[in-house]
């Protein structure tokens, strides 16, 4: 009871041993974890058979599951998160960077100078793709050199395919998407457009997770 | 159903997709990110700096950070621990101006631990009883338990961040631990 109200003082021995070897058979708790976080080997007879130590081992990793869900458990019972605190944060990132390479787009007066971003262009493919139903697009990538004019780029998308919906259909549904979009909007030679689907979400869950 | 009329819900997708989009720059995705992981790292943060104070702003700091190297994330299912680590690399960097402000109050005048009530409050399952006593607990035990037991940092790692030698930071964790067993073991 002396040193042990001081946080700063290191654990002396008397108070490590204050609790438990009477209960422990000779061990102590932070013995105990430590043998956990071993993975119980070498094993030590003396934990093995000790059945206080046993009912320790049993608590020990009890709490280690638990954890993990304490922060959570305790999120659950905060009130929900204050809009304009959310709106600070999203007005404090900067959208710049992710501006991406310069593509230069082609104008009938040789002397204007166009070009829009590769952020643009991915913007216009995540659009095309939340016009698809049953499909998320995620991550979308240029494949080539965008800032030469007329280069072969190849579209290289990960998506997301909802249950209950058929993935080459839903593919092929985007695929069409983003060609028109990017035609209608840019002079980029596509050379293709890739799709990988490579998760599944629930579209059902729809509003139950807020 | 185009996106004019209605805005995809993002709250569907899984946090790939949403860091995916992030990267590439869509606001709407990184904000379906906060929403899901904000109440989460907010209770996180407080745990490690033992007060409200300055867990807004760490918490604000950290995902605006999270924004910018958002890009250089490795493994997009992997967000939710990499918000956690910044989160609590924030709050360690506040604890360390307190300490060199000479600000130290935050983990003294405590209760001894073995006078710890078993929570008093209201439990309702064992996850709040738990937390109760977590919330009980001194600031330095409770901050290395959470940093080893939820953050996965090291010993070496906690002593150095709290300027604390490494057998104090294994005492304090064998203590918050006696703590919460004993609530545990009452709990049964």
């Amino acid at each position: 009871m002396n040193d042990s109200q001081n946080d700063s003082e290191p654990a002396t021995d008397a108070d490590r041993t204050r609790r438990d070897p009477a209960e422990l058979d000779g061990h102590t708790l932070d013995e105990l974890s430590d043998y956990l976080d071993a993975g119980r080997a070498p094993a030590d007879a003396s934990i093995d058979s000790s059945p206080s130590c046993q009912i320790a081992l049993t608590s020990l990793e009890r709490l280690y599951r638990l954890s993990d869900t304490l922060l959570e458990a305790q999120a659950s019972t905060e009130p929900d998160l204050d809009e304009s605190w959310v709106a600070g944060i999203l007005h404090n990132i900067s959208r710049d960077s992710r501006a991406g390479r310069t593509i230069p787009v082609t104008h009938p007066d040789p002397a204007a100078e166009l070009a829009i971003t590769e952020g643009t262009v991915r913007g216009l493919v995540r659009a095309a793709g939340d016009m698809v139903e049953g499909l998320l697009v995620g991550r979308c990538r240029l494949d080539g050199d965008v800032t030469t004019p007329g280069a072969p780029i190849t579209i290289s998308v990960d998506a997301s395919i909802g249950w209950g919906t058929s993935i080459p259909d839903a593919a092929d549904r985007l695929r069409e998407a983003i060609y028109g979009i990017l035609i209608r909007h840019t002079d980029l030679t596509i050379a293709g457009v890739d799709i990988t689907v490579d998760d599944v979400h629930n579209p059902a869950a729809k509003g139950s997770s807020r | 159903m185009g996106p004019q009329d209605q805005p995809i819900d993002l709250t569907v997708a899984s946090d790939r997709i949403l860091v995916g989009r992030a990267v590439d720059g869509d606001v709407r995705a990184f904000e379906a990110l906060v929403r899901r992981y904000g109440l989460l790292i907010r209770v996180y943060a407080g745990r490690v700096l033992g007060s409200t104070a300055d867990v807004d702003d760490v918490v604000q700091e950290s995902l605006v950070q999270a924004w910018q190297h958002l890009p250089e994330l490795m493994d997009p299912g992997a967000v939710k621990s990499w918000l956690m680590r910044i989160v609590s690399n924030k709050a360690l960097d506040v604890l360390r101006r307190r300490r060199e402000h000479g600000d130290i109050t935050d983990h003294e005048l405590r209760i001894p631990d073995d006078q710890i009530p078993t929570a008093l409050v209201e439990k309702r399952s064992l996850e709040q009883a738990l937390n109760a006593v977590l919330s009980d607990l001194p600031d330095q035990q409770r901050r290395c338990w959470v940093l080893r037991e939820i953050g996965g940092y090291s010993y070496l790692e906690i002593g150095r961040n709290l300027d604390l030698p490494s057998s104090t930071v294994r005492g304090l964790i064998a203590r918050a631990r006696k703590n919460l067993i004993r609530e545990m073991e009452g709990w049964r």
